[in-house]
């Protein structure tokens, strides 16, 4: 399912999620790219047959969702996809635009240091214990925040429609997508470091026949990679999606694999990398966005601790226990 | 790009295997019971016991990849992922045939003649016969290629001599498949290279064994002074040695005990906080030390799979092999310090005696079975660097 979906995506991905159009995505609406998504139906992937989507689960799109993040495309794909699926799930209809995740705590605050990006959505869904709305966002477009890109707030509006959900469900999936955001980004920087050490000479040689350079690309693929092997374990989770725990290894993963990265693809760049002309401050300001988004490593450690303490089993009997990939019915 | 990321996908273990999994838990709560204590689980796949491992041989459990006409258990990658999971989980003492189940079998099964094959494998299965493998030596470590020691043709036999260095458990082994030169001198690398199954009890050799900073004695120099081997030492081909040794490392770098190795003090740390209570620190200290195992558990899968598929994913082991070793290292720093964050006496001296070990032992994580070094330059190669 997966491995006919990818090539098109990819194609997709081609003309809609270029460098020029995640720059100009930044400032304004990427309609060109919200109207094309709409029209290839993979917004509608992980809604049921019967409600007019494909019937798949999360695990059928991980590719897709991380070939997404390694091209930074710049609309809320995996929040929408999943907003879509659990609506309809519920009987509710969704708008067409692009659509945000918005768990919140019992007083109503957003469980994140960052709210979403804003990216042309016009709602999002808020979860709040075990009930979901559907709210407006505020129409005008917040400035700019320190990262350089528009941050969205909600309407002071009252909810448009409503259903429930099992607690923690968005935020489960909100950074778990920031994860596989966080994720396949890093495996862009790793991309584009490759080929810059590849090309690069210092020193009459290319950087890449240096140990020092090599070694430390050779780390930045080691957590690349087990972040991304986290993500898909998330995304293993038939919907309602992640549950905690596992939001939780894939966010500890991707935000201990964060700066790392981040800090090893400057290095190897030099001075241009840190310009605005460079495409690598694209990927670095989002992903230090995403690693400060939707809790922090100790904050999910803490939480993974608590349920490892909780019980009687050692440390092997519960990871199978709680991290077993269901098998495909 | 997109490729390397893309073979780490998440794998279920196959219902056959997972079926196996209770059986081994029932045999090692049976016979290991609930008083061992950590420090001597912590040495688990360096813990020599051979009466264990041939309690083990009588379930059908050593050379259980081996297929069943040379007396293996005929099972495949997956079935050896879950006993081995749940031998290393237990701490159990599996030093003995580790080395003959996981690398020496395999290796007669692939490159070996009948005759070799009818004569070792079921011994090994068995649990009769013991291996250790001879790949370092004094002035090559990391640099194989470099071996001087060497087997020389005379009439039909061949005349060994030189010296292989923290080879594990050489003091206890029956037999050694060692790595060495054949033809040509260190200059040519790896040309020239050749295996040889040697009798330790052959006149000649002589082990030594090399105390280490724990107290305890895992490895040894092994000299062969003009060691005469039969013809049929010879494994393989002669001068295809280095072929073979590096068919090897898959196997030896995706197990699960490149992960689990500092398990056995993970547990009893964890045992000691649920008894005295953790604090905030201490919790988040746990669960990040839980969500690399749990994610590390996942990619060692997802090599097995490939493996179990026929493929030789050497980068893909080495990576996780790098990421494996370095948790296991960081477990007891972790723990040590999170000791002593709050400092007072610990009375646990069991945790104590585990961390100790752990702690000193860690360093040879990152040497056995291939350097870190080494696999970071093997994983850029992997990516297109040089």
């Amino acid at each position: 399912m997966d491995d006919a979906l990818l090539p098109p995506f990819l194609r997709l991905l081609g003309d809609i999620s270029t460098p020029a159009a995640v720059r100009s995505a930044e400032t304004g609406v990427a309609r060109e790219t919200w109207s094309r998504l709409t029209e290839s139906g993979f917004l509608d992937a992980l809604v049921s047959e019967p409600d007019g989507g494909a019937g798949l689960q999360p695990a059928d799109v991980a590719n897709l969702l991380l070939a997404s993040a390694q091209r930074l495309l710049p609309a809320p794909f995996g929040e929408t996809m999943v907003a879509r699926a659990l609506a309809t799930r519920a009987g509710v209809q969704l708008p067409a635009t692009p659509i945000l995740l918005w768990p919140v705590n019992a007083q109503g605050e957003l469980l994140s240091s960052f709210a979403p990006l804003r990216s042309g959505s016009t709602h999002a869904l808020v979860q709040r214990n075990d009930q979901v709305s559907l709210q407006l966002l505020a129409p005008s477009a917040a400035p700019v925040d320190g990262y350089g890109m528009p941050a969205a707030t909600l309407a002071a509006a009252p909810p448009l429609a409503s259903f429930s959900l099992g607690p923690n469900t968005l935020l489960s999936s909100s950074a778990t997508l920031a994860a596989v955001g966080i994720a396949g980004a890093m495996a862009g920087v790793l991309g584009m470091t490759v080929d810059h050490v590849n090309t690069r000479e210092q020193f009459g040689r290319k950087l890449g026949q240096f140990q020092a350079i090599q070694h430390q690309l050779a780390v930045m693929a080691e957590v690349t990679t087990a972040s991304c092997t986290a993500a898909r374990v998330a995304l293993s989770r038939p919907l309602p999606g992640p549950r905690q725990l596992d939001a939780a290894a894939a966010k500890i993963a991707a935000n201990d694999a964060a700066e790392l990265v981040c800090a090893a693809a400057h290095a190897a760049h030099g001075a241009i990398g840190v310009t605005a002309e460079h495409d690598l401050q694209l990927y670095t300001r989002r992903i230090k966005r995403a690693a400060a988004s939707f809790g922090s490593s100790a904050f999910w450690a803490e939480y993974i601790g608590q349920a490892h303490l909780s019980q009687d089993a050692n440390a092997g009997d519960f990871i199978l226990s709680r991290w077993a990939i269901p098998r495909p019915s | 790009m997109l490729d390397l990321l893309q073979n780490f996908a998440p794998v279920s273990l196959p219902p056959e295997a997972e079926a196996l999994r209770p059986h081994v838990k029932a045999f090692l709560a049976e016979r290991l019971g609930n008083t061992v204590p950590a420090d001597i689980r912590a040495r688990s796949w360096t813990g020599f016991d051979a009466e264990f491992s041939r309690d083990l041989a009588n379930k059908g459990w050593v050379g259980f990849t081996i297929p069943k006409n040379y007396g293996g258990g005929g099972g495949g990658a997956f079935d050896r992922f879950v006993l081995v999971e749940e031998l290393l989980l237990a701490g159990a003492p599996v030093a003995a045939h580790w080395i003959g189940d996981r690398q020496s079998g395999p290796l007669l099964l692939r490159y070996g003649t009948e005759a070799q094959r009818q004569f070792f494998l079921p011994r090994i299965c068995r649990g009769e016969i013991f291996f250790c493998i001879g790949m370092s030596e004094p002035n090559a470590g990391s640099d194989l290629a470099s071996v001087r020691t060497r087997a020389v043709r005379d009439g039909e036999s061949w005349v060994l001599s030189g010296s292989k260095i923290w080879t594990t458990h050489a003091q206890k082994s029956h037999y050694m498949i060692a790595l060495v030169r054949t033809s040509g001198d260190p200059a040519d690398r790896q040309r020239g290279l050749s295996q040889f199954v040697i009798d330790l009890t052959l006149p000649g050799i002589s082990v030594c064994p090399i105390v280490d900073l724990t107290g305890d004695a895992h490895f040894s120099e092994v000299f062969f002074q003009e060691v005469r081997l039969p013809a049929d030492a010879l494994v393989g081909e002669e001068g295809a040695g280095w072929a073979q040794v590096n068919a090897e490392l898959a196997f030896e770098r995706s197990g699960p005990e490149r992960i689990y190795s500092s398990v056995a003090l993970l547990d009893q740390w964890t045992t000691h906080l649920r008894s005295v209570g953790a604090s905030v620190a201490a919790t988040r200290k746990l669960g990040m030390l839980i969500a690399r195992l749990a994610t590390l558990r996942q990619m060692s899968l997802a090599v097995t799979a490939r493996l179990a598929s026929g493929e030789s994913p050497l980068v893909d082991a080495a990576i996780l092999k790098d990421l494996g070793t370095q948790f296991e290292q960081d477990v007891p720093t972790v723990i040590a310090d999170a000791l002593a964050d709050d400092p007072h006496p610990i009375d646990d001296q069991e945790l104590v005696r585990a961390l100790a070990y752990v702690s000193l032992i860690s360093p040879t994580y990152s040497l056995r079975g291939g350097a870190r070094e080494i696999l970071r330059g093997m994983i850029a190669r992997g990516l297109g660097l040089r």
